[in-house]
């Protein structure tokens, strides 16, 4: 008898070169130490792939997988992740993405499915009620997001059919290229959508009512009762609600933390013409959310008689003050258009402000300039279709500033770029940045939480004693929330204790809140070793020469750098890892990772 | 003397968005703030708890510092300061 545990039971290994499928049960152990999700891909590839391989080559792996609380009706339980190593960057990443596609991988008989191999012409795997298969995908090659989606459900005259799949800019290898689910939804950062692009992996599609039971339903609802309330009465969740992720223009920029015209500024003056506010006031439609959702934060626009999902903060800074530009219509046509060709939204915009960085200070002689918004749709365009001078900037910043001989205007960590919040005036976000075991990344460890907006508790920005601590426990639990299958926007509200009684009542693993960080904090070991392996070193775990010595020159922060000495290594210490922020085999043998 | 207020998100909904105002010289966050909910009413329910305490996620900058890391409410206000006040919210 199938166990009762919130999972689907099944992982699906696609080989895709012999185009063959190996269905095995979901193993017991990577059940119980790494849970689902980001957890299962951080597992399996390190178990099976030698870190070495060439992330573009048949040898890379790439996992999608689901989670125990994914799909089981808990608010904020929506997510899946995508793992792989990162053509960007070589690390092992794992990104997240909601919607609907993460519970219908469950639905369809599946907590995950392995990638190895590459097919020889264009496939996608459509799963159903336990049954994994590949099909041809020539007709779809060449089709944008929205378009393969639509055709797949059409063609499969199966409206529940959800769909995971690749853009133009994944088709073309964009070290930019995200996967997308549900139209509009990114599993966003790291060029996990150019590995499926190698791969000649299309899409995948899941369709199917199987039904998935909880260990304990009564303990479970009894625990969904009490965590509905803690995310209803919270303030920030309440406030997503109605402006969405938006909100944070306007408080970034107040803090003088908002990144501008690729951090050479930490405040701009047209902020309030991108913000949440200004969206809320003329283009926003309605509000939209995920599986389960209560919280419901994603934001429908329409612009010239066209109707989008989107956009979130990031690209609303990224197409903003990023680029100096205050024209709203044009940051959500680009945003749009990311979405559309299947790009990162947030290093596609910083790709771009590079390059106006550079046109500023006569490194190059061509391209996009500070403050224009005119033509930045169409170079949005040519990025996902490598073509023109977007197919300069389709592999992130890092390569471009690097093949023009100005590495440091390359505003990344680990060749990933930084997101919307200048770490000189975030101590804790800083260390956060610059030890994230994917590259440059705010959700791996989101500082920001205490040190602006106040939540679990307030926290002195510019202050260094502790951050060591908080950025540890931040990024294990942001580990482990991953492999749960909730939404990080849940930890406004809720505790490890939380995520654990739900994970508990839902698989009958039994665990409190420190066991449950014991696996976020054995996922970040796994991927630190994976890391160490492909060549990184203490000499990366840093910031941009910018944010180390240029002082932000105005507002709160004025005249502060990111201190990366004493934060590293104290962070080092706090991790139980050597001086050079290797792990010790005494924390190995503590997470079982020896 | 004249300070600035801004106030962004929900609180629009309940008070001015930007403007200026005279308080007298050595004024506190917290007088400000009184002079501020008899100005507008609705904005005391959005911003106290009924014990007179901030809210939880009530952030107030002045001079883009968090009143929380000068002296909270007994922070002191001098010409030409600039006053943000936050409501919760937040996102990633």
């Amino acid at each position: 008898m199938a166990v009762i545990d919130g999972y689907a039971g099944k992982i699906a290994y696609v080989n895709l070169t012999k185009g063959s499928i190996e269905i095995q049960e979901t193993p017991a152990d990577l059940k119980k130490n790494y849970l689902g999700g980001r957890g299962f891909g951080t597992k399996i590839i390190s178990d099976r792939m030698d870190p070495l391989v060439d992330p573009l080559s048949p040898d890379n792996i790439l996992v999608i997988a689901s989670s125990p609380l994914t799909g089981t009706g808990i608010p904020l339980g929506s997510r899946y992740m995508v793992s792989t190593k990162s053509p960007l960057n070589n690390t092992l990443m794992s990104a997240n993405s909601g919607g609907t596609f993460g519970w219908k991988i469950k639905k369809a008989g599946f907590d995950a499915v392995v990638f190895e191999g590459r097919a020889e012409k264009p496939v996608y795997l459509y799963l159903n009620e336990g049954k994994a298969e590949l099909r041809d995908a020539t007709s779809y090659w060449g089709l944008d997001v929205h378009q393969t989606t639509d055709a797949l459900i059409a063609d499969l005259g199966d409206k529940k059919a959800k769909v995971a799949c690749i853009g133009p800019a994944g088709e073309k290898q964009s070290l930019l290229a995200c996967v997308m689910n549900d139209r509009d939804r990114a599993a966003g950062r790291s060029g996990a959508g150019a590995v499926l692009g190698s791969k000649n992996v299309k899409a995948v599609v899941a369709t199917g009512e199987l039904r998935i039971d909880e260990a304990d339903k009564d303990g479970l609802n009894a625990v969904k009762e009490r965590i509905r309330k803690k995310l209803d009465e919270n303030g920030i969740c309440q406030a997503l609600t109605t402006y969405g992720t938006a909100v944070l223009v306007n408080i970034i920029n107040e803090n003088g933390i908002l990144p501008t015209k690729n951090f050479q500024s930490a405040h701009f003056a047209g902020a309030e013409k991108v913000s949440g506010e200004r969206l809320a006031e003329t283009f926003l439609k309605k509000n939209s959310g995920c599986f389960a959702c209560t919280v419901r934060c994603s934001r429908i626009c329409e612009v010239d008689g066209i109707i989008g999902e989107g956009p979130e903060y990031e690209p609303m800074w990224g197409f903003g003050a990023d680029l100096g530009i205050d024209d709203l219509k044009t940051v959500i046509q680009a945003a749009w258009e990311c979405n559309k060709l299947g790009l990162d939204a947030v290093g596609t915009p910083t790709a771009i402000a590079c390059a106006m960085e550079m046109r500023e200070k006569g490194y190059i002689t061509e391209g996009p300039q500070f403050g224009n918004p005119e033509g930045i749709v169409e170079l949005v365009r040519q990025m996902g279709l490598r073509e023109g001078f977007g197919a300069e900037l389709t592999d992130g910043s890092y390569r471009f500033a690097e093949r023009h001989g100005y590495p440091e205007l390359s505003m990344s960590v680990k060749k990933q770029d930084l997101p919307a919040y200048d770490p000189r005036g975030l101590q804790g976000h800083g260390l956060s940045y610059a030890t994230s075991v994917r590259g440059g990344d705010h959700v791996y460890g989101y500082m920001v939480s205490p040190e602006v907006l106040g939540a679990p508790e307030k926290l002195d920005p510019f202050v260094n004693d502790g951050k060591a601590t908080w950025t540890r426990i931040f990024q294990d639990l942001t580990a482990a929330i991953d492999a749960s299958g909730m939404c990080l926007f849940s930890s406004f509200a809720l505790n490890a204790d939380d995520y654990a009684d739900l994970t508990a009542a839902t698989t009958g693993i039994s665990m409190d809140g420190a066991a449950l960080l014991k696996i976020g904090e054995r996922i970040w070991n796994l991927q630190k070793l994976f890391n160490i392996k492909v060549g990184y070193t203490k000499a990366d775990d840093t910031l941009p020469a910018r944010l180390l010595n240029d002082p932000i020159k105005e507002g709160g922060p004025k005249g502060r750098v990111w201190e990366r000495e004493p934060l590293l290594s104290e962070y080092y210490t706090e991790r139980g890892w050597d001086a050079e922020g290797v792990p010790t085999q005494e924390k190995l043998r503590e997470l079982g990772l020896e | 003397m004249k300070i600035t207020v801004k106030s962004f998100a929900t609180l629009r909904d309940h008070m001015d968005a930007e403007f200026a105002i005279e308080i007298q010289e050595s004024a506190t966050i917290a007088d400000l703030l009184t002079m501020l909910t008899e100005r507008y009413p609705k904005l005391e329910g959005e911003i106290f708890l009924e014990d007179g305490t901030l809210k939880d996620f009530v952030n107030i900058l002045l001079n883009g510092r968090n009143i929380a890391f000068i002296k909270g409410l007994d922070s002191i206000l001098s010409e030409g300061d600039r006053i943000a006040l936050f409501p919760p919210a937040g996102g990633g």
